[in-house]
């Protein structure tokens, strides 16, 4: 684990190797396959954008036509009337509640489970690893009536509590090998300056372990963010959609009415937000990513 | 101090672990169970059939075409999607003169290559369901903005093409993240090789197949496993974009899905569950497969 | 979002991922009911007053009266100013009015703690599962208040001033539990002026439908388009012409899953009705691949001329209907000569359910209310507002009705007591949705007449013979 740890440092740095390259020559072949790509994966997004300024006649009519004049009340329109911003504050509650908690308990537990040795350390890690792999199908539906047996069916703690429950094993996995590298000396000389156990770990090993707590915070909240199974199975009120899951109900059903345009804005708001940030934060993603991922 | 070690242990260990027995493990143990009762929802009214379910599932049709559609997807999706993004990644590193220096642009690349990966798979669902549209759809308005008008189809709504349609989007918006993991992969692989196989005076391809692929082979196996899961789940893109959803006919039916639709629209809790259990062990078997031939390559290695 | 046919018992294909939450929802949530009711006492004891001819209900005229009521698509105006109705004639009486979204969630508590309201209006997402209600016996016999003469034409009982089905959609092993409110009929749409301005006129046979097909086809134009993506639409014009062709009794034979119901005559030709009509051409190309919206986008736009629909349509096409448009709804028309039923004969059900339920505290005030609900003139002022179609009997006689409405009242009222309603789509969920992919199939010219009703037939074999699902019978 302790070249992961290494490897993460390395790509942290970004596309390091690239950017000391010569800058010209590369055979044309070879980027016009990368470019191909590149328009492969853009065009579909760009086309969302495009057409959410469209008429729903422009819409129907010619995919590939530009917007005669923006049509910029697509967008108020999707967020009011069509609830997309209902959604996207409840994504906000939901998601953010749960990556709170994901983030204490998984940190908690990763930090417990790496510096503390006593007899059941590793049944305790493997219980929650082993759920990083089992199919959520298997447990959809005894968990619909564990939720609902609780009272929480459809409502934001339900939400909250599912959402880290299925969260935490990744973190946990994560962090562990985190907790693992860190140098042990500082954790003992606060010990030895009186500092309790859990004053050693919020104030002297969450700070250290500050990369990886980014890392997997992005890529929880990504996860989280995007949920679709679970609040479709355990969130049936309307007005505690999430993005994802109103998206999906508006696209299947749109009420009684019929709003391109406005599907397409809905699109475009649950998208932008999530691409501004990774362009802000793509460094760590990748850095993340590459430390969980190879191992 | 020890008195407070166990006390931080136990603060630090026992929430998450009834977070966890209550919504994780006990949901997956009750599946179990389950499974083997003919459970419809009502509490109390759940009679116990032993393996009854499961041997319904050999004779029902349509779970029997989604665990065909997940196979298929199972073999074509992380194939394709490594393909491309051993492919992208090679060049990204070789593309420049003289080695493993990597082309100009890579990093631009990446991170739009990496787009899809962060939108939720029901975004991407609903927006390729209007890329495949027929009639306004952007892909047979590209076929025939270049006059390929022959091509144009109804991608969606023909047994032959719906499934490729579903697979495509899922090694669409899973590429990018594959590219940035196996060039990071192929980072890490000491500048000296590339320069030693450079000497020897072999070509691209030659040093790919003797320096870059045996050293990306794990995050390979990485990618396996995860990419496995992914189309063995589909559910999402499913659901949401296909006909019926799951057809024309069954065409994209997936595991998923007629559990969803026997759980939820029919009250069938305990045949649904029946699949449940069978998914969990197509998973494992998948899971035991890669990781043992990923070991067996090691010691090979080694 | 809470149109008719959401709720109703023919559940359209937009219902499905509501659906999907409510079956899992609904099911579970009053299983406490069925043991948690030790509570026995009669909680309408000293709330009932004298019957008499004014007050054939026994209503205690100054008894609290307890009203809730599904906010959704049509609002909750209508029910409040059946309220004011109320207590013109209780002026004593205290009404307490609650609006709400989520039924369920507001009262399966109450419920299980045997202190209901005394009406509610059982409809939306979230609504409380009807068969589990009844099997729990928390609904009132409403047989009292179908016999009690109607709130403004005392001359009729209730029941005689609702649409034909209206008693048998809310009626369970024979009891009257629940009435619907408003009413959905299914039928093909198309645009009256651009029919006159072509010259063409709806058919009402198949023939003419064939030959009025080329014509439209000859100008340009798609004769038919519908919602292929969601295969049940194009199904309720084949199972209409089928149900006229065989009558009340090929339905039957198909709800019941007699043996050989889907090779009926009736039901083979209507499948090579559409098979012709497919391999005729007269299908819009692309209407396999196209949602609900998209189809009926296309439609508005001209592109087809003929699309089948529920009686929703007007409403779920507001905002892309272009004006002048004026849709109009025609029956499905004849496929023989030797038909059972009239070609005005329509596919119609009710929805927006209405309980009084068992343990309320003033059950005779529930049923009063509903009576004054179902009156002639609270029904009216609803269609004026709520562009959908009252269950009530001549509720709209006199108003002026968009073009939409207009024409289904009209054929409502041409179809006079022929109305029908398929069952097995609520009864046996798995069969609608093999009947789906069949028909899927047999319009896109994959299997032919004969191979759709073997395949399900099949499956309706399947499912009779099938000892863990709960069979209904009519």
């Amino acid at each position: 684990m302790t070249v992961t740890r290494e490897r993460a440092a390395v790509v942290g740095a970004g596309p390091a190797p690239a950017r000391d390259a010569r800058r010209s020559g590369a055979a044309f072949p070879v980027h016009l396959a990368m470019l191909a790509w590149a328009v492969v994966t853009a065009l579909p997004l760009l086309w969302a954008v495009v057409s959410s300024f469209k008429t729903d006649n422009e819409i129907l009519n010619d995919p590939w036509s530009l917007p005669a004049s923006p049509q910029f009340d697509n967008w108020s329109r999707a967020w009011t009337q069509a609830s997309i911003g209902r959604y996207f504050l409840n994504s906000v509650i939901v998601v953010g509640g749960a990556l709170l908690l994901t983030m204490l308990l998984g940190s908690l537990v990763a930090y417990a489970l790496a510096r503390y040795e006593f007899r059941g350390n590793r049944l305790v890690y493997y219980t929650f690893v082993a759920a990083m792999f089992f199919p959520v199908f298997l447990a959809l539906v005894p968990l619909f009536f564990v939720v609902q047996q609780l009272g929480l069916l459809g409502t934001y703690p339900g939400l909250i509590l599912v959402y880290a429950a299925y969260a935490v094993p990744f973190t946990v996995f994560f962090l562990h090998a985190f907790f693992r590298t860190l140098p042990g000396e500082v954790a003992e000389a606060a010990f030895i300056d009186g500092c309790s156990h859990s004053g050693v770990f919020f104030r002297v090993m969450l700070p250290m372990a500050r990369p990886g707590l980014v890392a997997v915070g992005i890529f929880n909240f990504l996860g989280l963010w995007n949920q679709y199974l679970l609040p479709l199975v355990l969130n049936p009120d309307p007005d505690r959609y999430v993005l994802a899951q109103g998206l999906a109900a508006l696209s299947v059903s749109q009420g009684y009415r019929s709003d391109w345009s406005g599907l397409f804005a809905g699109l475009t708001i649950a998208m932008l937000p999530v691409l501004v940030a990774y362009v802000a934060f793509q460094r760590h993603i990748r850095a993340g990513m590459t430390a969980g991922a190879v191992k | 101090m020890r008195h407070g070690r166990w006390r931080f242990l136990a603060g630090a260990l026992v929430p998450a672990l009834v977070l966890h027995a209550v919504f994780v493990l006990s949901p997956y143990a009750q599946a179990f169970y389950l499974s083997l009762t003919d459970w419809t929802g009502v509490a109390g009214e759940a009679r116990f059939v032993g393996a009854g379910n499961y041997a319904r599932l050999g004779g029902d049709s349509l779970f029997l075409h989604a665990v065909r559609n997940n196979a298929v997807m199972l073999v074509v999706v992380p194939l394709v999607t490594i393909g491309i993004g051993l492919f992208l990644a090679n060049m990204m590193h070789l593309g420049g003169h003289g080695g493993r220096r990597g082309i100009a642009g890579s990093g631009a690349y990446q991170i739009v290559y990496f787009f899809p990966q962060l939108l939720s798979l029901v975004v991407i669902a609903v927006l390729w369901g209007f890329v495949y549209n027929p009639n306004n759809g952007l892909l047979n308005g590209a076929l025939r903005a270049v006059g390929l008008d022959g091509l144009t189809r109804s991608w969606l709504a023909s047994p032959s093409l719906a499934l490729v349609a579903v697979m495509a989007v899922l090694v669409w918006s899973s590429v990018g993240f594959y590219v940035v993991l196996f060039s990071a992969a192929i980072d890490s692989i000491p500048r000296e090789l590339f320069e030693a196989a450079l000497l020897d005076g072999a070509g691209g391809w030659a040093t790919f197949r003797t320096v870059t692929f045996p050293l990306v082979r794990e995050s390979v196996h990485v990618a396996f496993v995860y990419l496995g899961i992914a189309a063995l789940d589909a559910f999402a893109v499913v659901q949401v974009m296909t006909v019926g959803p799951g057809g024309p006919d069954g065409a994209t039916e997936v595991i998923g899905l007629s559990l969803y639709r026997n759980a939820f629209q029919y009250g069938k809790f305990g045949y649904a569950s029946a699949m449940g259990v069978a998914l969990f062990f197509a998973t494992l078997t998948l899971a035991v497969l890669a990781l043992r031939s990923g070991r067996r390559e090691r010691l090979e290695l080694a | 979002m809470n149109r008719s046919p959401e709720s109703g018992p023919h559940p359209t294909r937009r219902t499905v991922l509501r659906a999907a939450a409510t079956a899992g929802v609904a099911l579970p949530v009053l299983s406490a009911c069925v043991t948690g009711g030790s509570d026995d006492q009669d909680r309408a004891a000293g709330n009932t007053g004298t019957k008499n001819a004014d007050n054939p209900l026994g209503v205690k005229a100054d008894a609290p009266l307890e009203v809730v009521i599904f906010k959704g698509g049509y609002g909750d105006e209508y029910a409040k100013r059946a309220e004011t109705l109320y207590t013109q004639k209780y002026p004593g009486a205290k009404i307490d009015h609650q609006g709400v979204q989520k039924i369920g969630e507001a009262l399966q508590p109450r419920f299980v703690a045997n202190t209901p309201p005394d009406v509610v209006d059982n409809t939306g997402a979230s609504r409380l599962d009807i068969a589990t209600l009844v099997s729990a016996k928390q609904v009132s016999d409403l047989s009292e208040l179908l016999d009690a003469p109607a709130f403004d034409d005392p001359s009729r009982t209730v029941r005689d001033t609702l649409l034909p089905g209206v008693v048998a959609d809310g009626t369970f092993d024979t009891v009257p539990l629940t009435l619907n409110f408003t009413y959905t009929v299914w039928g093909l749409w198309y645009s009256k002026p651009l029919f006159a301005a072509k010259g063409w006129t709806f058919p009402t046979t198949w023939d003419d439908m064939l030959t009025l097909c080329a014509t439209i086809k000859a100008a340009g134009i798609a004769p038919w388009t519908y919602q292929g993506k969601y295969p049940e639409y194009i199904n309720d014009p084949l199972l209409g012409m089928a149900a006229k062709t065989g009558g009340p009794a090929l339905v039957k034979a198909v709800d019941n899953l007699e043996p050989n119901a889907w090779r009926a005559p009736g039901l083979l030709g209507a499948a090579e009705a559409f098979a012709e009509l497919a391999g005729k051409g007269y299908l819009m190309s692309g209407s396999e691949a196209l949602s609900h919206t998209e189809a009926q986008a296309a439609w508005s736009q001209g592109k087809a001329a003929i699309i089948p629909c529920g009686s929703w349509l007007e409403s779920e096409q507001k905002g892309v209907t272009p004006a002048n448009f004026d849709m109009v709804m025609a029956p499905v028309p004849a496929r023989t000569t030797a038909d059972v039923l009239k070609h005005t004969a329509v596919q119609a059900a009710s929805s927006e359910s209405f309980l009084v339920p068992a343990k309320a505290k003033n059950p005779a005030g529930g049923m009063e209310y509903l009576r004054i609900l179902f009156s002639k003139q609270s029904a009216k002022a609803f269609a004026e507002t709520a562009g959908t179609l009252p269950a009530v009997a001549g509720a709209t006689d006199g108003l002026t009705l968009s073009s939409g409405l207009g024409s289904v009242r009209d054929a409502v009222r041409a179809a006079g007591t022929e109305t029908f309603t398929y069952r097995f789509r609520t009864w046996y969920a798995p069969l609608a949705k093999a009947v789906d992919d069949a028909t899927g199939e047999l319009v896109n010219r994959r299997i032919t007449a004969s191979q759709w009703s073997d395949r399900i037939q099949k499956a309706a074999d399947g499912l009779a013979k099938d000892s863990t699902v709960k069979k209904y019978t009519r």
